[in-house]
């Protein structure tokens, strides 16, 4: 391997990485957070990038058009918690044919609205050229974006105060209740949040991806479940490690052999993975720390 | 096959048999309180996706289906009677297909089936068609070889179409060819036949990559490609997850041209990515609704004008289209409905005035022979047409395929008879 | 399996000592009311060939196919709690694997092995699954997970074995095109034996799927059963009482892939014909979907849930198709929360109790299980 083949398999990481986390986040809040296991993820980020695409096709500036793709989604969001999800609170399993039927729904009435497909907004940036290669830049760009949406989520969550009570409601809603915090503010609002994230995958994909169709949701499915579970249960410390660790393995299986054996080994990575540690990277690094701590 | 091997195994055996023969005798196969079931007059079957992941594609191969129908039956549909359809949406579901198949043959009774976009989906309905013995017309393009007495394969065949794109991309860039394309039996047949033109032309396949239908990425394809540096890349990519390979090949600044049989005349890619994505891609089609002649402007404003807000008029709408007026002149001169007659009058050999121009049926293979032309696309993503050449499906009579003599069921595959690949 | 006879009483009848096995409390239906209900179920799937002819049962015949692939799962989910993605891996590999015996090995022979191997093979895989996880320890919604991933790994694997590099023998497996050619269902030996296509496919299914249902009533009404139930209450105290959860756990499981397996060949033999599709999420999803609808501790309920479901959306043929299907679901899961078939259970008991016991009409009572 020479230096250029390392930047190749260094972008491919990167883009991997990017691609991993971003399709994770919203649901690991979603889960990981309120245990609603939102099969309709997928749909968030497609009315992300749905909303995206069409603003920018009314002229507004990309950035702009981004902005308005998560707060269209983020408003769907809350209006669906109030209407179905809130309901299903506590009801794992229920939680999941809800949000399949939601799905369906939704991919169909996009179609209905809005045909087999919309135009595609083009992709800004240009590439970076080394030697006989060239990458995309926002591409590579794209995994600065999800280290940053990381870095925020790290911020609201353990260093405000909507943070911490949000928290309290998740760990002990009994006890968070008789403390003064609205449970059910705190929900609608971890929903909110991931719903936003998902917004912001599909605003951030709109560009970067061929002429989104109904179906633009799907592609994010597997890979958000997957890293969701190998991530286990603490969103900001699991959902980085397994976009590490699975991008790490894409890439690395896709640079030697093909993009099929990429595929193949980032799953039954995955498997091996679950069945190692049962509560994902963020149960390893618990168990580690506390280790760490008793020994001192 | 199901047929044979109920003949091979008529006989029932012993008691148990006659007891099973003895419930059989109560039922029939209408039922009692189904009677005969189906409309009283013609019927055609059109199963094309509306939704689902080839909707795409689908929707505007029901519409032209839709279109001829409605022409048919403004001149007095056929055979003096009024055509009827039976088009239930499929929703890119193969196992909804058989259902909807099995609904089409038993209980409508149609007299003709139009079905399908995928070559999956062909397999999974031929054999119901083929226990039916239904007449079927198939009508994506696709990579060739089914050589079935009841089916017709209206579009054209990887062999066809990269035979005319082929060897004009080695003459205009270079003898390097790099060759993407989907990971099924259509993007292997297809790069098989890329492999025997480029032998045939003495140029050379530097770099061949098989991908996942459904990926999306292709950073590693595009650098694999890089440090290949070929002359031309020949791509058979399909469905819409394989339209990022375009996108990102504009993205990543590699502006290698590309030779393709499947892009821009199914999914109109050119129209829906932002250009330049497709810029110098060459594309070898027997249609495309761009193509200017005035036989061509006709029949676009009369899709139009039937569905204003149709997303494009492809290939296989075309070929629909064509092939539904097709079998209704077979039908008029059979002076019946009757399947076996109709297909014994298309045997016969049948040329019909299509939107791409006039076209002839190969009795021998149940093939079509074709206008194949080369569409480029600019950087502007704007249409261009050159090298207009008729060519005939070839493959098939090279096998021996000759379904009125020796009516089989079987799809050839080139690599069972050529050495090169 | 010795059945815990809780209804039987010292001067039971007949007929109730015949029921009794099939009785307990870990089924929801035991009244004389139900079993109407269920024979009148039963007699009208048994006519449904007279009535409507052989071509129409043999098309519908799929639809008790997968209602066996919904019970194999309300079996492990209902009554042991594992919810399995798999068990469309299951069914997948089981068709897959009738498929190459019946192209490689010609006559009756062939295809009795493939139902053999079929459902073998299956068991096996479901076997060697259930080890890996039960055994190392991965529970609730990372079971779900691991089996969602297997039948996803399936799904990318067979996509891409195109071409003749990928036969087996005769049978080439396809890739994305799927397998073809598959042959229809028989039994027999070299040139001897009975052919089952159409309506004799419909009444085999049929046969399997009740037997499989009553069979299954022993099973839960039994020792094993309050053992499952017990795992799926709580299993810490359960295996404090002596129980090996995991064992329990683990040969559930296999059960479950064999019920699945046994579907798959009966798929397979329904459509000459199997393609990856089969394990994608959304194929994935649709046994979760009918046992959460019917009621996932109600075995007859996640039966009609997934009959009813597939004729409802053969039915619709529309655009908004897809729409209402989606919004049946919400609005089931809304409105009824434990699925249809409890909340009828509810419902009727309600009824009786509130007007006098000995005139509630028979046929109004539970169609639960």
């Amino acid at each position: 391997m020479n230096g250029y083949e390392l930047l190749n398999v260094t972008f491919q990481f990167l883009e991997s990485f990017a691609f991993i986390v971003l399709a994770t986040v919203g649901l690991a809040v979603i889960f990981g957070m309120m245990g609603i296991i939102n099969l309709a993820h997928g749909e968030f980020i497609l009315v992300g990038a749905y909303a995206t695409t069409l603003s920018a096709h009314q002229g507004l500036p990309l950035p702009v058009a981004m902005l308005v793709g998560v707060v269209a989604t983020t408003i769907f969001g809350i209006v669906l918690e109030r209407t179905i999800i809130r309901r299903l609170y506590g009801r794992l399993l229920d939680s999941m044919v809800a949000t399949f039927g939601i799905s369906l729904v939704l991919v169909q009435l996009t179609r209905i609205l809005f045909g087999n497909s919309i135009d595609q907004v083009s992709t800004p940036f240009g590439a970076i050229s080394y030697g006989s290669y060239s990458y995309s830049l926002y591409r590579v760009l794209l995994a600065g974006a999800a280290i940053a949406t990381l870095l925020v989520l790290y911020i609201l969550f353990t260093r405000t105060a909507f943070g911490i009570r949000a928290r309290a409601t998740i760990q002990d809603e009994e006890t968070a209740r008789s403390m003064g915090v609205d449970t059910d503010r705190m929900y609608m609002s971890t929903f909110a949040i991931g719903s936003a994230l998902a917004g912001l995958t599909g605003a951030l994909y709109a560009p970067a991806r061929a002429s989104p169709t109904p179906e633009f949701g799907s592609e994010f499915l597997v890979d958000a479940f997957v890293a969701v579970v190998v991530g286990g249960p603490s969103v900001l410390v699991g959902t980085p490690l397994a976009g590490g660790f699975l991008g790490l393995i894409e890439a690395f299986f896709t640079f030697q052999w093909t993009q099929f054996i990429g595929t193949v080994a980032m799953l039954v990575a995955a498997i091996v993975m679950i069945r190692l540690l049962p509560d994902g990277f963020s149960g390893l690094v618990e168990s580690v720390r506390t280790s760490w701590r008793e020994s001192e | 096959m199901t047929r044979r091997s109920i003949s091979r195994r008529s006989a029932l055996a012993g008691g148990v048999a006659s007891g099973l023969a003895a419930i059989g005798g109560c039922l029939s196969e209408g039922g009692i309180l189904n009677g005969s079931g189906g409309s009283d007059g013609p019927m055609i079957g059109v199963l094309e996706d509306r939704s689902g992941e080839f909707a795409l594609n689908g929707t505007a191969k029901w519409q032209a289906s839709l279109l001829a129908v409605e022409e048919l039956n403004a001149d007095g549909g056929v055979l003096g009677e009024e055509l009827d359809v039976y088009d239930p949406d499929p929703q890119s579901d193969n196992q909804r297909y058989q259902e909807l198949t099995r609904e089409a043959l038993n209980r409508e009774g149609v007299d003709a089936l139009w079905a399908g976009y995928s070559s999956a989906t062909r397999e999974a309905i031929r054999p119901i068609v083929n226990e039916e013995e239904q007449l079927y017309f198939y009508t994506t393009q696709y990579e060739g070889g089914v050589c079935d007495r009841t089916t017709f394969a209206m579009g054209a065949t990887a062999r066809q179409q990269l035979g005319a794109v082929i060897p004009y991309m080695i003459e205009e860039y270079g003898p390097r060819i790099y060759t993407i394309a989907a990971d099924y039996n259509f993007g292997q047949i297809s790069g098989d036949w890329v492999r025997l033109l480029a032998d045939e032309h003495d140029a050379e396949v530097v770099g061949e990559e098989f991908i996942l239908l459904g990926e999306t990425d292709f950073g590693s394809t595009i650098n694999a490609i890089q440090g290949e540096d070929p002359d031309f890349i020949a791509s058979m990519l399909v469905g819409n997850g394989h339209a990022n390979f375009y996108e990102q090949r504009a993205d990543n600044e590699l502006d290698v041209p590309m030779a393709s049989s499947t892009t821009m005349a199914q999914g109109y890619e050119h129209r829906r990515l932002d250009p330049p994505a497709l810029e110098d891609m060459y594309v070898g089609v027997n249609y495309m609704e761009e193509l200017e002649t005035d036989r061509n402007a006709a029949f676009v404003d009369a899709f139009y004008e039937q569905f204003p807000d149709a997303d494009y008029l492809n290939q296989e709408a075309q070929n629909n289209y064509f092939s539904i007026h097709m079998w209704a002149e077979a039908v008029e001169a059979a002076g019946t409905f009757d399947q076996e007659t109709v297909i014994a009058e298309l045997e016969d050999g049948i040329e019909v005035e299509a939107p791409e121009g006039d076209v002839e049926l190969d009795p021998e293979t149940h093939h079509m022979t074709h206008h194949m032309r080369i569409g480029r696309a600019d950087g502007e993503h704007e249409v261009t047409f050159s090298d207009e050449q008729y060519i005939e499906p070839s493959f098939l009579h090279e096998v021996g395929c000759n379904l009125p003599d020796d009516p089989e069921q079987t799809q050839y595959e080139p690599d069972e008879f050529y050495d090169e690949i | 399996m010795e059945g815990v006879r809780m209804s039987s009483e010292p001067n039971s009848s007949l007929l109730e000592r015949v029921r009794s096995p099939f009785e307990g409390p870990n089924t929801l239906g035991n009244s004389n009311g139900f079993w109407l209900t269920f024979g009148v179920g039963v007699v009208s799937l048994a006519l449904y060939p007279v009535l409507f002819g052989t071509y129409a049962a043999g098309e519908r015949a799929v639809f008790l196919v997968y209602a066996l692939l919904g019970v194999s799962l309300c079996f492990v989910w209902g009554f042991c709690g594992i919810l399995s993605f798999g068990q469309v891996a299951f069914f997948g590999v089981s068709g897959y694997t009738f498929g190459i015996v019946g192209l490689n090995v010609s006559s009756y022979t062939g295809v009795t092995l493939g139902i053999v191997a079929g459902i073998a093979v299956a068991t096996l895989f479901a076997a060697a699954l259930g080890y890996f996880m039960f055994y190392g320890g991965v529970r609730d919604v990372y079971v779900t997970i691991i089996t969602l991933v297997v039948a996803l790994v399936l799904k990318t694997f067979m996509d891409q074995t195109a071409g003749g590099e990928w036969a087996i023998g005769e049978a080439e497996l396809g890739g994305f095109n799927g397998m073809r050619n598959i042959p229809n269902l028989a039994i027999g030996v070299g040139d001897v034996g009975i052919d089952v296509s159409r309506a004799m496919h419909y009444y085999v299914a049929l046969a399997a799927l009740i037997a499989v249902y009553l069979g299954l009533r022993v099973l839960v009404n039994g020792r094993f059963g309050y053992a499952m139930v017990a795992t799926r209450e709580d299993e810490t105290r359960t295996e404090m009482f002596g129980y090996n959860t995991t064992l329990i756990k683990f040969v559930t499981f296999t059960l479950g892939g064999a019920l699945a397996g046994l579907s798959g060949v009966l798929y397979v033999t329904w459509g000459n014909y199997i393609d990856p599709q089969q394990f994608a999420i959304t194929a994935a999803s649709m046994p979760v979907i009918w046992a959460s609808i019917g009621g996932r501790d109600s075995i007859a309920g996640t039966m009609a849930a997934a009959i009813v479901l597939q004729w409802i959306e053969l039915q619709l043929t529309g655009e908004w198709a897809l729409v209402i299907v989606g919004s049946l679901l919400v609005f089931v899961i809304l409105a009824m929360p434990e699925g249809i078939a409890p909340r009828l259970r509810t419902f009727v008991l309600d009824r009786q109790s509130s007007s006098e016991p000995a005139t509630a009409p028979a046929t109004t009572e539970e169609v639960t299980d």
